[in-house]
């Protein structure tokens, strides 16, 4: 398994704070694609972090089992 | 040095005299005298910070007083940086604060952060954000961040003796975020999280603790979650001087813009190409016969697919994404590459469909 979390305006968007999905070997971008179609996040931008640490090339990026992937939009509030 | 006044936080060993003494030689900016921003100032003012500059060019509305907590009901209509001054010093008379009752920009932000040691963004946009990060990285302040979205609030210290910054966490510029304004907000939860930055700003004078640099902390209000993501310093986003300038005088500069009636009455001119820098899934389509599609992300790989010497206007939703476009384009040497105002929202409103089926017409 690998579970996702929501923050912010991506939440709202998932109307879901975080959610689980089979592992199947997947890599990052493949599953930030699935969450794309699922929710159609367009043109949100938000910073991926996976167990807790901000990833800066996520075209490459390999996703291992019962990793923590956390989408993190920007907030422009104060 | 009064200390009395500060004998409860003195008598903290992590404090002290001398750490009474460092809060007093201390010299802090906030910018915007908004929510965050009246949470942080009457603490770093008892504290006894000796120099805070508060800047704000709005006047306090009868919606702010929800949140912005220091202003009376009879002070809607006036000037919140004056308003924020005078409680400040009748709080604490023995310091000093600094009224700026202008709005930050790429002309006074570098003048203005190299008066003071620290400083805290407490507005309510990501243009001045990215600003605010720019400027403390030529003058090479630390930033300390606080952003609040409905229940969440996001707070950071950026650029901390040369940490990573706010475009290491967040890079992509072109987002559209709304703030309190337009979605909705408590006053608690700025109120929290202005307590963080103060804390983050007591703790950088001080030299106590942990600064909170090259962490991410998110706090829900809601279910008291507070997480820490962790981030590095990217080699690829760099803030220099001269890279400021190019930046911001190139970006505010009318020359590299047009505005969207004008750019429309060049439809069928032959010479001047339409690009697109939006995603393909994006509305509303324009039926621009020159028109060339290039998504932003793409633009660098792909900007050879373009005349270097055509005249091209660029557009995206709003008008955003199309100046970072004019940028990237300029570095590769085209010369007359102007950015649509407004962009296609802008185009749409003024009834380009009209103008566009006259150049379908005249094209078949």
């Amino acid at each position: 398994m690998i579970a996702v979390k929501y923050f912010g305006m991506i939440a709202e968007k998932t109307k879901t704070e975080g959610e689980e999905f089979s592992f199947s070997g997947m890599q990052l971008v493949d599953l930030l694609s699935t969450l794309e179609q699922k929710y159609q996040l367009g043109q949100l931008s938000f910073s991926v972090a996976i167990n807790q640490k901000i990833v800066q090339d996520t075209a490459d990026y390999k996703l291992k089992s019962n990793d923590i992937i956390a989408l993190l939009p920007p907030f422009a509030g104060g | 040095m009064n200390t009395t006044r500060y004998n409860r936080q003195i008598i903290l060993p992590e404090v002290g005299v001398i750490g009474q003494q460092k809060l007093q030689r201390a010299k802090v900016l906030i910018i915007g005298a908004g929510g965050l921003g009246v949470a942080v100032l009457p603490y770093l003012t008892a504290a006894g910070i000796g120099e805070i500059g508060i800047m704000d060019d709005d006047k306090i509305d009868v919606t702010n007083l929800h949140r912005q907590v220091i202003y009376k009901s009879s002070s809607v209509g006036k000037s919140k940086v004056l308003e924020a001054t005078a409680m400040a010093l009748e709080l604490n008379p023995s310091i000093k604060i600094n009224a700026i009752t202008e709005r930050l920009n790429h002309k006074n932000a570098i003048s203005l952060f190299e008066q003071y040691d620290i400083i805290v963004d407490a507005t309510d946009n990501l243009n001045t954000k990215y600003l605010i990060n720019d400027a403390c990285c030529v003058t090479n302040k630390p930033f300390v961040y606080g952003s609040i979205y409905k229940f969440e609030g996001q707070v950071s210290v950026f650029n901390y003796e040369g940490g990573p910054t706010y475009r290491c966490l967040f890079p992509d510029e072109t987002s559209d975020f709304r703030g309190c304004n337009e979605a909705g907000v408590l006053g608690i939860s700025v109120g929290i999280i202005g307590m963080f930055q103060a804390n983050e700003v007591l703790k950088i004078i001080l030299g106590i603790g942990e600064v909170m640099y090259g962490k991410l902390l998110v706090y829900n209000i809601l279910n008291n979650e507070q997480q820490k993501f962790e981030f590095s310093k990217s080699t690829t986003v760099t803030m220099d001087k001269l890279s400021f300038e190019k930046k911001y005088v190139l970006s505010e500069n009318p020359i590299f813009e047009i505005a969207a009636i004008v750019a429309l009455k060049q439809i069928n001119n032959p010479k001047v190409v339409f690009l697109d820098v939006r995603n393909s899934d994006e509305y509303p389509k324009m039926a621009i016969h020159s028109c060339v599609q290039i998504p932003l992300d793409e633009l660098e790989k792909e900007w050879h697919r373009l005349d270097s010497t055509a005249t091209l206007y660029v557009f995206c939703q709003s008008g955003i994404r199309s100046k970072k476009a004019v940028e990237i384009l300029m570095k590769h040497n085209f010369e007359n590459v102007k950015s649509i105002a407004g962009g296609a929202k802008k185009m749409d409103k003024i009834g380009y469909n009209k103008t566009a089926s006259v150049s379908n017409s005249i094209n078949n």
